[in-house]
């Protein structure tokens, strides 16, 4: 069964700014990609690195892996370049009463 | 009588001759250097403002200049390898020369190169090479392509065969799709400074179906001494495509080290064919740390055969990514380490897609104090069933002094597969010898015949002119080595 957990308040992750959160073990990133919300794991599938905290391109929505460079498309979770090659979990991003939450399970 | 005196006289002088060791003639062949007249020399050492000359050097766009730079932070941020060698820890950054410019432009006539840079290439036989057996020529010297050509006819189907600086100005939209997208520049700190620094390499473009019979040659030469050479290789093979591209080189004999760290992408589109040859023959003085890595679409082929004979140290681990469903994958390796040389040679295959196939055969010989380590990965993903995969690394000893090591790493997250691993160490052994010697062959002769047999497996995949090259080179390395 599917669990909603409140991130933030909309007006409190603008255009081009992240957040990280925590839901049992899992952490996830959620980024702001000009307008669109999105949610990938903070996990890099090439070799578990943290990955959220990578350089952010709101342009392109990607991240980029801090430890080997893999690109994450942030809308789809999936590698665009290597070493990674596997996609990481994304999390559907739900607005309700002007608050930003996740949809996890 | 007199005549036996004088054969026997003969023999004991090419014995005495033979046991002059390892590249015995490489001075003569290679080891030369030129006079240096040059249009720009960067002075030692890597920082901000060089990466900068570079680039605006080569009139590149700004994304390009900005991708250099990016890369210079995480070459600055991340920490020299531990792992690999004891020898990585004598590279100095500090003590190369980063950019060095020996020629206005890339010619496309042997005629329009600089007299003294084209004698070098004579020298090592290139432009024969290339009227006999090449669809086309890149030579590297120093920093930049001084020569590039390609043959007419495949020109016009359409395959791109330039060196990097004029395929960025050509074909911009292109290489910025696919340039480091195989290897980015944060994968590790050498791919870090080749992505800052990088100048010349080849880009390869082969059209959908286009199969190139008569494989293109790159040859790099290195002249300076403290020398960096930073090439960028990208081949992308479309559907249905074919080509060999074979890559060479030499540098002079100096007492300080030069630093030889490339990095090479390969992308095999589905069905499509690639494969990458190289006979490296630095001098031993020269590290060389190079990134090779490919991906292989659905049904593509990518092959690694990879000679190493040259340099102080090698590490170097060519790997393809079965990204497709029935990709192949295959790493032949040889590595020939003597005296105060380590090759840290080997191989990688990730199987990312169902039905995948590969083969890693890699053979090390090592003598004279000379260290050989097998290095690879094999890696099979969630979901890649139905894939088979045979590794074998033999190393062979011949000397009490002298090393060889095997790391092999195995990762399998399927059930349904066919995975096979064989190693072996071995001597060349007084019995073999003797038994090679009963039969009238000197004992000198029957160590060759042993190491011949021992690396035939992979120089029968060499293209004939190479083989003959590599048996002759293995000759060479092999001279003096019993008695």
């Amino acid at each position: 069964m599917p669990e909603l957990i409140e991130v933030c308040p909309v007006a409190e992750l603008k255009p081009g700014e992240r957040r990280l959160v925590e839901w049992e073990d899992l952490e996830i990133g959620v980024f702001n990609c000009a307008g669109s919300l999105y949610a990938i794991e903070d996990r890099c599938s090439h070799d578990d690195g943290p990955l959220a905290e990578g350089e952010f391109d709101q342009e392109s929505c990607t991240v980029e892996c801090p430890r080997h460079g893999s690109l994450f498309d942030l809308r789809t979770g999936k590698p665009k370049t290597l070493p990674a090659y596997v996609p990481v979990d994304t999390f559907p991003v739900i607005i309700e009463d002007h608050t930003i939450k996740l949809e996890v399970e | 009588m007199a005549a036996t005196d004088t054969s026997q006289a003969s023999k004991v002088l090419s014995e005495n001759e033979q046991l002059r060791g390892i590249n015995a003639d490489y001075e003569e062949r290679y080891g030369f250097h030129d006079a240096e007249n040059y249009l720009y020399k960067a002075p030692k050492g890597i920082n901000r403002e060089i990466v900068e000359k570079i680039s605006e050097f080569k009139s590149e766009p700004q994304w390009m200049r900005d991708f250099r730079l990016k890369a210079l932070d995480h070459f600055f941020a991340r920490p020299q390898p531990t792992w690999g060698s004891p020898m990585l820890a004598e590279v100095d950054y500090d003590n190369i020369h980063y950019f060095v410019r020996a020629s206005e432009r890339a010619e496309r006539s042997w005629d329009d190169v600089p007299e003294d840079v084209k004698r070098t290439f004579d020298r090592l036989g290139i432009p024969e090479a290339e009227r006999k057996f090449l669809s086309g020529v890149g030579a590297q010297y120093e920093s930049e392509v001084v020569y590039h050509q390609v043959r007419e006819d495949l020109e016009k189907q359409g395959v791109i065969f330039k060196d990097m600086d004029s395929g960025l100005r050509e074909h911009e939209d292109l290489i910025r799709e696919y340039f480091a997208t195989v290897i980015p520049p944060n994968d590790n700190k050498l791919a870090a400074l080749n992505s800052a620094v990088w100048s010349g390499g080849s880009f390869v473009y082969v059209p959908p179906g286009v199969h190139v019979d008569m494989p293109p040659q790159a040859y790099f030469r290195i002249n300076t001494e403290s020398m960096g050479q930073f090439e960028r290789t990208l081949i992308i093979a479309d559907e249905g495509s074919y080509v060999h591209y074979v890559e060479g080189c030499t540098a002079p004999t100096y007492s300080e080290s030069s630093l030889h760290s490339a990095v090479v992408e390969l992308i095999a589109k589905p069905g499509a064919r690639i494969r990458y040859t190289t006979v490296q023959n630095w001098s031993q003085n020269v590290f060389n740390l190079v990134t090779k890595r490919a991906v292989a679409y659905e049904d593509a082929t990518v092959e690694w055969v990879d000679c190493n004979l040259g340099s102080k140290l090698t590490m170097k681990y060519p790997s393809v990514y079965l990204m497709g469903e029935r990709a192949h994958g295959e790493i032949l390796s040889i590595a020939f380490a003597g005296k105060g040389q380590h090759q840290d040679a080997g191989g990688k295959i990730i199987h990312a897609a169902p039905n995948t196939t590969s083969n890693i055969f890699a053979k090390s010989i090592s003598k004279d104090g000379g260290r050989g380590s097998y290095r690879g990965l094999l890696e099979i993903a969630k979901g890649a069933h139905g894939s088979r995969s045979k590794v074998v690394c033999d190393a062979l000893l011949l000397d009490d002094e002298s090393r060889s090591d095997t790391y092999p790493t195995i990762r399998i997250s399927e059930d349904d597969v066919n995975v096979g691993h064989e190693a072996t160490v071995s001597k060349v052994g007084d019995d073999q010898l003797f038994y090679l010697m009963s039969h009238g062959i000197s004992e000198n002769e029957a160590s060759k015949l042993i190491v011949n047999g021992f690396i035939e497996p992979i120089t029968k995949e060499l293209p004939m002119e190479y083989a003959v090259e590599m048996n002759r080179l293995i000759e060479l390395q092999m001279e003096g080595s019993i008695g």
